[in-house]
């Protein structure tokens, strides 16, 4: 008797797993939530960004649910690439080696690379990248990449030391164990807006493009759905409502705040109202 | 001294303090104690198993146990568990639970360490009462059940409990598992969160990492006292066993 009542139960408990299913594909993102403004995660664990904001939107338009967890930098390519994740949105350029592994959407962002360095450094663009100076950087980022590339390669003699997130390459800036850290400049930003020790000497003018990325081949179709979802956002005026909460310096905990007080419009489904209830938390005085 | 100004900076570092300290509790320390509790089990029932087969096993069989206590005693934990959250998943696309990865990886390395354990405890039990109880007409496996293990268990508590605290520890390094919160990765976490705050946060990362190494201070304290009670409830008075339990 018990026995086939724990064989019903459990029967009961597939069968609303499967209803549930039936209602609303769950696709999970990945991302590595340590780069404000694209992504990073409260101190209770929520997770937080521009990217993260565009594809719970774009989930939202394209009828589906979203289940973003936080990843390693180093392994999200691998694991997008063979499946055990769906999508990965963590502020990541479009690069040809990418490709290999992932395909990407439409270009949603472009970014160049920025040296930041101790204010009182005295550190210029220049004097920060001879040879001889250590240059901090995230693992497997464009911008470790260009330090390779654009100078060790060409014979200037800098160290480079990566780094495994990109906070740390900052917090060792400040150790003094770096002379200069280079990275995308809206994650630079966001680091000299919440520390005064830190200053940018500098962009790169790279031009990169950020892409959202899926399994090579596309096995779950949804590309097209992200790239509707896409012209779909920039066409409303939820678009430049998150530029306005994401990329104006804020600090994070405004934008948290913010950003609790609109989540009411994301379980509503709202994609428009919650850009602009966000964007006026952000900027309220 | 502007002490309205003071008095608003240590508020907003209590809050910000608690914001990091609130998840350890609930997020945390549930995921850690999780992970703990399964790869103990099955530490301890793949080590049970491999200590009896070291003990009673017959050479080939003897041998395989030896070559897997070598191989998992040599290796670090923390290539274990990405060899069974990241190699497999490259390879096979066996796609585990970032939970159930890390309790096999460090449940199959604590096996080897347990078997040891179990070894010299069923080894500390006389030979001549597997003699005695195989007289009185018992099967070896009888014996074994009835005889030996129940004393071999209790003799093997006090070297277990610094099983038990290795272990602990050793859940830290499931916090590069992709999406699994544990208490260590909450660590990382608010240290990334508050090195990017404004203001006074970074200055709170020492006491956030404290304050998650006394979490894993508390689970090894309350558990070895625990384990403690255990070996003084189940100590059968006067039966050779010497000294008592100090705590």
């Amino acid at each position: 008797m018990k026995r086939s009542l724990l064989v019903l139960g459990l029967l009961a408990v597939l069968a609303g797993a499967c209803a549930v299913s039936a209602v609303a594909a769950t696709f999970t993102v990945a991302s590595d939530t340590t780069w404000p403004p694209f992504e990073w995660a409260g101190a209770d664990g929520q997770l937080y960004g521009f990217d993260l904001d565009v594809m719970r939107l774009i989930a939202i338009l394209e009828g589906y649910d979203v289940n973003i967890v936080s990843y390693s930098w180093d392994i999200i390519f691998d694991d997008v690439g063979i499946g055990r994740v769906d999508i990965g949105a963590s502020g990541a350029t479009i690069t040809a080696e990418r490709e290999m592994k992932v395909d990407f959407s439409a270009p949603y962002w472009t970014s160049n690379q920025a040296i930041i360095v101790k204010a009182d450094s005295g550190l210029n663009i220049a004097t920060a990248l001879l040879s001889g100076k250590k240059i901090g950087a995230q693992v497997g980022t464009t911008g470790a990449k260009w330090v390779q590339e654009q100078l060790i390669d060409k014979g200037i003699k800098v160290e480079l030391k990566e780094y495994t997130l990109y906070p740390l390459a900052v917090l060792d800036l400040l150790n003094g164990n770096v002379d200069a850290v280079v990275q995308d400049e809206p994650a630079s930003r966001a680091s000299v807006a919440a520390d005064a020790r830190l200053a940018i000497t500098g962009v790169i003018e790279t031009g990169e493009q950020f892409g959202f990325f899926v399994a090579n081949g596309d096995p779950k179709g949804l590309l097209p759905k992200i790239n509707d979802g896409l012209q779909k956002l920039k066409a409303s005026t939820a678009w430049d409502n998150l530029i306005t909460a994401y990329m104006g310096g804020a600090d994070p905990a405004k934008v948290e705040a913010a950003w609790k007080a609109a989540s009411s419009f994301l379980a509503a489904k709202d994609a428009v109202g919650f850009a602009k209830a966000l964007a006026a938390g952000v900027t309220a005085p | 001294m502007d002490c309205v100004r003071c008095k608003g900076v240590a508020i907003s570092a209590a809050k910000l303090l608690w914001q990091s300290v609130g998840p350890l509790f609930t997020r945390g320390l549930p995921v850690t104690l999780e992970i703990t509790v399964l790869l103990l089990l099955l530490g301890l029932a793949l080590g049970t198993a491999l200590a009896l087969v070291q003990v009673y096993g017959r050479r080939p069989l003897r041998y395989v146990c030896v070559a897997y206590e070598q191989v998992f005693r040599g290796i670090p934990p923390l290539v274990t568990i990405l060899i069974f959250w990241n190699g497999l998943s490259q390879s096979f696309h066996i796609f585990l639970p970032g939970v159930v990865a890390a309790a096999l990886a460090l449940g199959l390395r604590s096996a080897a360490y347990q078997s040891q354990i179990f070894r010299g405890a069923i080894q500390a039990v006389p030979p001549g009462q597997m003699m005695a109880a195989r007289a009185l007409g018992m099967g070896k496996l009888q014996a074994i059940r009835h005889v030996i293990l129940p004393q071999a268990f209790r003799l093997a508590i006090p070297p277990w409990s610094n099983e038990y605290s290795g272990v602990v520890k050793d859940t830290a390094f499931a916090c590069v598992i992709g999406g699994l919160i544990e208490l260590t990765r909450l660590g990382m976490t608010s240290l990334t969160r508050l090195s990017m705050t404004h203001g006074i946060g970074s200055q709170l990362i020492l006491p956030v990492l404290i304050i998650v190494g006394l979490f894993y201070l508390a689970l090894t304290y309350g558990g070895n006292a625990l384990l403690a009670l255990l070996e003084r409830r189940l100590r059968i008075p006067g039966f050779e066993m010497k000294g008592k339990v100090e705590r």
